[in-house]
């Protein structure tokens, strides 16, 4: 039969064999591995046999469950595995002898609107109005309408200023860049800037620009006036009103 | 541009049956898929009737009116305009059949769709099926998924780690079939030497995190091997639904010189030069 061991740190806690009856892990002392620990909900997660494989599935806790570091609502375990719950983690030992299949795993699950469903018209306003009295500040707080525009303080391209209207900018030679670089040796796709629901991301291409004069470390999301450098052009990034 | 294409659809860990549905049309470098929904088999007729008559519409063989609500915007080009019908008329289509049949009523599907001809990118969606392009080792989202918890994190009511929690990842507010009319989301985009495009049903999105497909798109440089692999990941991670990849290279062309070096002879007598 499969173990799985609670460890904190580098001490065994509790040992439990998993058979055809689920194993629940929580803080409650009702489970069968209970967890002393705040950061860990009453019933956090559980495991159990699923068609002969071993499955944690995450009950909807708090702080979350995590198969080695990736946080899983549900997951397949195999040998070796470490689920961590809070600062706790458990030892999934896959060795012994295969288990029997606990069948009624899924339809005891907890409740959750599996099958795809449209909302029609009328569930749809008022699913919709709820959510725009909750998100009513949010709306204001953007209120105006404010342009992305890109003005080029130095360097050579086709034009002085942009507005970003697509939700893809590519800075480069190519014909199809938005702005466009001329001169020798300039890569057709310098850099890109993507939009985002929450804001313009500017991300590498060919090369990798800086912002306000450190390179970038990866797709960074642009504020009302900063400065952008690549290829030996210098673009401003504000929010015209 | 040589495009290069593949595509892989499964029916997950956890369900019976596969409602997805997809199509490479290799010719017009045409890429549909649609995930269905509605009891018994009535989600796979739907995702069928989806993709069917996309393609039909696109290649030309169905002609159609669509509802009023289809008309095409000033500035779009003719392919996206008729891919824009072709996804009018497929919601027409699957809802007049659900009309038409007792048992098939409430079934509906998601619809994402892109052509591409030469360097230009016509794509349209419907429901929570996703576009992604990967570019230069960033992975762009295209389409904004209908679904209600979108919407409100689009609102600021949900964080999008909430929302990959939330119960309610299952509910769209669009798709296609559900209601005699639907808005279809178009947009075109210019495409780029070495840009990878992605489509997919949520059967990947909810298993897989965004960064892990990156990795896998980069990593993978034979489309179909890369479908593969991701439908694999979802599977690994738990398949709790039907998991439905497509993959499309953009390949620079080669300059006149290496390629007449490469190839030579070879190409100019064999091929009848057919896209």
């Amino acid at each position: 039969m499969p173990k799985l061991t609670l460890m904190f740190e580098e001490k065994t806690v509790k040992e439990v064999s998993l058979g055809a009856r689920p194993v629940g892990i929580g803080r409650s002392p009702d489970n069968d591995l209970t967890v002393d620990n705040l950061a860990v909900s009453n019933y956090h997660a559980r495991v159990y046999v699923d068609s002969g494989k071993m499955v944690v599935e995450d009950l909807k806790s708090l702080n979350g469950t995590f198969v080695n570091e990736m946080r899983v609502e549900r997951a397949t375990l195999k040998h070796g595995d470490s689920i961590h719950i809070g600062k706790h983690h458990i030892k999934v030992d896959a060795t012994g002898e295969a288990p029997v299949s606990y069948g009624s795993g899924r339809q005891t699950a907890t409740p959750k609107i599996n099958e795809t469903m449209v909302l029609d018209t009328k569930m749809r306003r008022e699913m919709l109005q709820q959510a725009a009295a909750l998100g009513e500040r949010t709306q204001l707080a953007a209120g105006r309408l404010r342009v992305p525009t890109l003005v080029v303080l130095g360097g050579k391209t086709d034009r002085k200023e942009y507005t970003l209207t697509s939700k893809l900018t590519v800075i480069g030679k190519s014909h199809l860049a938005t702005v466009r670089l001329s001169g020798w040796f300039k890569p057709k796709m310098a850099a890109q800037i993507n939009k985002h629901d929450d804001g313009y991301y500017l991300g590498a291409g060919d090369k990798v620009p800086s912002v306000n004069g450190s390179p970038i470390q990866g797709p960074v999301q642009l504020k009302d006036g900063d400065q952008v450098e690549v290829c030996g052009v210098r673009l401003n990034f504000i929010f015209r009103e | 541009m040589r495009i290069v294409s593949g595509g892989q659809s499964d029916v997950g860990q956890q369900r019976t049956n596969n409602e997805d549905c997809f199509r490479i049309v290799q010719p017009l470098n045409l890429f549909v898929i649609s995930d269905g929904m509605g009891g018994e088999a009535h989600g796979e007729i739907a995702s069928a009737m989806a993709v069917e008559t996309v393609v039909k519409t696109c290649m030309g063989e169905e002609t159609g009116t669509a509802a009023a609500s289809a008309e095409t915007q000033p500035g779009w080009s003719d392919q996206t305009g008729r891919l824009f019908n072709a996804a009018h008329l497929a919601n027409k289509k699957i809802y007049e059949s659900s009309q038409a049949n007792l048992q098939q009523q409430g079934m509906g599907a998601t619809l994402a769709a892109a052509w591409i001809n030469e360097e230009k990118l016509s794509i349209v969606h419907v429901g929570d099926s996703r576009v992604y392009l990967l570019r230069s080792g960033v992975l762009q989202q295209l389409t904004s998924d209908h679904s209600l918890v979108a919407e409100q994190v689009r609102r600021g009511i949900l964080t999008a780690a909430e929302a990959e929690h939330s119960e309610l990842q299952s509910v769209l507010l669009r798709a296609l079939g559900t209601q005699p009319e639907v808005e279809v989301d178009a947009e075109e985009h210019a495409l780029f030497p070495a840009d990878i495009l992605l489509l997919c049903t949520d059967g990947l999105t909810r298993m897989v995190a965004e960064q892990k497909i990156a990795g896998t798109l980069q990593s993978e440089s034979d489309p179909s091997k890369a479908a593969e692999k991701l439908v694999g990941l979802a599977n690994e991670n738990g398949g709790a639904d039907n998991v439905t990849v497509v993959v499309v290279h953009m390949e620079p062309k080669e300059s006149g010189f290496l390629s007449w070096l490469r190839h030579g002879a070879q190409k100019n007598a064999g091929k009848n030069g057919s896209a």
